[in-house]
């Protein structure tokens, strides 16, 4: 980008668009730019080279070397530990740069897994992988703060994402919660903040708007044991929480690309309406004495916070107009206890918010002149009608005229919209 | 906060990260050492761990004990008391909820409780052997074949234990460690 811009000075000069020196201060400015800005391919390079072989070593010493003594084994177990210590060492006394620090963090966080890997190998120690890994972050985490490193922190949560998993969806676990997937995360907790406050235009803060999401959306099931109903209501909760949270101006102000709450926390809200205007859904198996569980709990601690930051974004006047997906959490916590006595009501009421939901997103879209949003309100329209389509006794004509409908609307409001936009354009110019 | 003090912390890092390995090596080293040999009858079959590599999953033969108590949980702790047959072969005598006073025992979790015959079901933690990758599936294969064989054969576990707590240090098929086995069959 900026080269590019370098490259058309010359032309812009010579056409007299810009001045000789505006254009030497131009270059200048970004001369500088670069001298002070730490190769970031470099670190990329850095980081996926220490990955690579990291995971290479897992699995050469996984191979099972068994014409080795145990006590050679168990030196090449200490190999890798050792050397990543050192090089991190060294980065830590002599204060290198970020991309050392990145690159020897990460190769120590992969020879730590493969030291551990390696003893259990020799020695046969059973593995349940969830201890393994569960052992494995909690070696490395203070890594995290000591080397100020992204690539550390990640990792930290992908690792603590696959143990939640281990414990929570495994065969031998269908009764146990991963509470301690809470802690791992809150011991990276400071770090994010810090990423937040310091760093808030970074790629790399924007890969950890979607991480931390989608790490919660993964591991929210883990937290389901007996009243599997519930999961619906804590879904919905989590997403609305996460949109809530998404239309916070300091990530509603990035484009949609750097803001997964926002889009995980709208898409998840649609997809599980879209399941619950199926009349199937609220067969329940739960009523009023599954109430004081571990499932209500966390649905009720999810409310909390969504309404804390529904509350908090009113008080700053952040919230201008309505915004139905805003409120949604809202409405469906009345609809699924409804939903413990009555299957009707909030099967019909589901229908009737999914189709608003579209509506709204479709006007959203117009007012910002965005045809992703509005396409997008369309698809759920769509997706409504074909999921009507194939549990309703409508009449094949009236099936077939909604489907005629909603084509024809996707080209209408396309078609408007671009009309618009281009007397807009004329206007302007 | 300054470097040096980073450093303190880093070195204490360190130490930690270098305890945990050690710390299992000697754990299990101890009970090499001064533990107990048994013989596990089992039947190894071949699955393999993403991180570990492969092993052979040992199915032990000692694996069950009649109990009248049906309280027992899924994955509960429990002590199995063991003794030898006459062949010198390990066998379950009976599970308690705390370690036995007197007796060689070892630790082990409740699979499930058949409540119709009486039977308990549980499951050793020394389970998995781990091998070359490129013998694990041949060993299974060598113990099916030594089963149909017409003359006597004994696939073991050779397991440390003390103080309930067990090291699996070899397979044995006809007395030969069972990588020596697979490697002679080839």
């Amino acid at each position: 980008m900026n080269s590019k811009l370098i490259n058309e000075l010359p032309e812009l000069v010579k056409n007299q668009v810009i001045s000789e020196d505006i254009a030497s201060i131009i270059q200048q400015y970004y001369k500088s730019k670069q001298e002070h800005s730490p190769n970031k391919l470099f670190t990329v390079f850095g980081v996926l080279g220490s990955l690579l072989v990291g995971l290479g070593i897992i699995l050469i010493l996984a191979h099972n070397w068994d014409e080795f003594l145990r006590v050679t084994k168990t030196v090449f177990a200490f190999l890798p530990l050792v050397i990543g210590q050192l090089f991190v060492g060294y980065s830590i006394f002599k204060n290198k740069s970020s991309t050392w620090k990145e690159a020897s963090g990460t190769f120590l966080f992969f020879a730590i897994g493969s030291s551990i890997a390696l003893v259990s190998q020799i020695y046969n120690i059973p593995g349940d992988l969830s201890s393994f890994i569960l052992t494995w972050i909690v070696l490395c985490w203070p890594l995290i703060y000591l080397l100020k490193s992204d690539v550390l922190a990640i990792l930290h949560l992908v690792f603590s994402t696959y143990y939640a998993c281990a414990v929570g969806y495994g065969f031998d676990s269908m009764e146990s919660s991963p509470w301690l997937y809470l802690v791992l995360l809150a011991i990276a907790l400071p770090h994010y903040w810090q990423a937040l406050k310091l760093r808030p235009n970074a790629n790399i803060t924007s890969l950890m708007h979607w991480l931390w999401p989608l790490s919660l959306v993964i591991t929210l099931g883990t937290f389901v044991s007996q009243h599997g109903d519930f999961g619906y209501l804590m879904y919905v909760l989590l997403f609305g929480l996460f949109y809530n949270i998404g239309k916070i101006p300091y990530l509603d102000h990035h484009s949609l690309r750097r803001n997964g709450y926002l889009v995980l926390g709208s898409l998840g809200t649609v997809i599980l309406l879209l399941l619950s205007s199926f009349k199937w859904l609220w067969d329940f198996d739960i009523d009023a004495s599954s109430i004081p569980s571990q499932e209500f709990y966390i649905a009720l601690i999810l409310f909390m916070a969504s309404l804390v930051v529904l509350g908090y974004s009113y008080s700053k006047q952040w919230i201008r107009g309505f915004n139905l997906f805003q409120y949604v959490f809202i409405l469906f916590t009345i609809l699924f206890f409804i939903g413990m006595t009555n299957s009707i009501i909030p099967t019909v009421m589901s229908n009737i918010l999914v189709f608003a939901l579209g509506v709204m997103t479709v006007k959203i879209g117009a007012d910002k002149f965005h045809f992703g949003i509005l396409n997008y309100g369309l698809l759920i329209i769509t997706a409504l009608v074909v999921c009507r389509f194939f549990d309703t006794d409508m009449s094949y004509i009236i099936r077939g005229l909604l489907f005629v409908m909603v084509g024809i609307g996707f080209f209408l409001t396309n078609y408007v919209m671009l009309k618009r936009q281009k007397t807009l354009i004329k206007i302007k110019n | 906060m300054k470097a040096i003090h980073l450093f303190y912390i880093f070195i204490l890092v360190i130490l930690v990260q270098l305890y945990v390995p050690a710390r299992m090596i000697y754990d299990q080293e101890d009970i090499l050492k001064t533990g107990k040999a048994f013989k596990f009858k089992t039947q190894p079959v071949d699955p393999s761990d993403p991180f570990k590599g492969k092993y052979i999953y040992l199915n032990f033969e000692a694996s069950t004990v009649p109990s009248i108590d049906s309280t027992w949980m899924r994955q509960e702790l429990v002590y199995v008391a063991i003794s030898e047959d006459d062949a010198g072969f390990v066998v379950a005598k009976h599970v308690t909820r705390m370690p036995p006073e007197k007796g060689d025992f070892v630790k082990a979790k409740v699979g499930w409780y058949d409540s119709q015959q009486n039977i308990l079901n549980f499951s050793f933690p020394f389970n998995e052997f781990y091998m070359n990758e490129a013998k694990a599936y041949d060993a299974e294969v060598a113990h099916r074949n030594a089963q149909t064989d017409s003359t006597a054969n004994d696939t073991y576990a050779l397991v440390y234990v003390k103080n309930g707590d067990a090291v699996l240090s070899n397979v044995f098929i006809n007395e030969i460690p069972i990588a020596d086995y697979v490697q002679e069959e080839h």
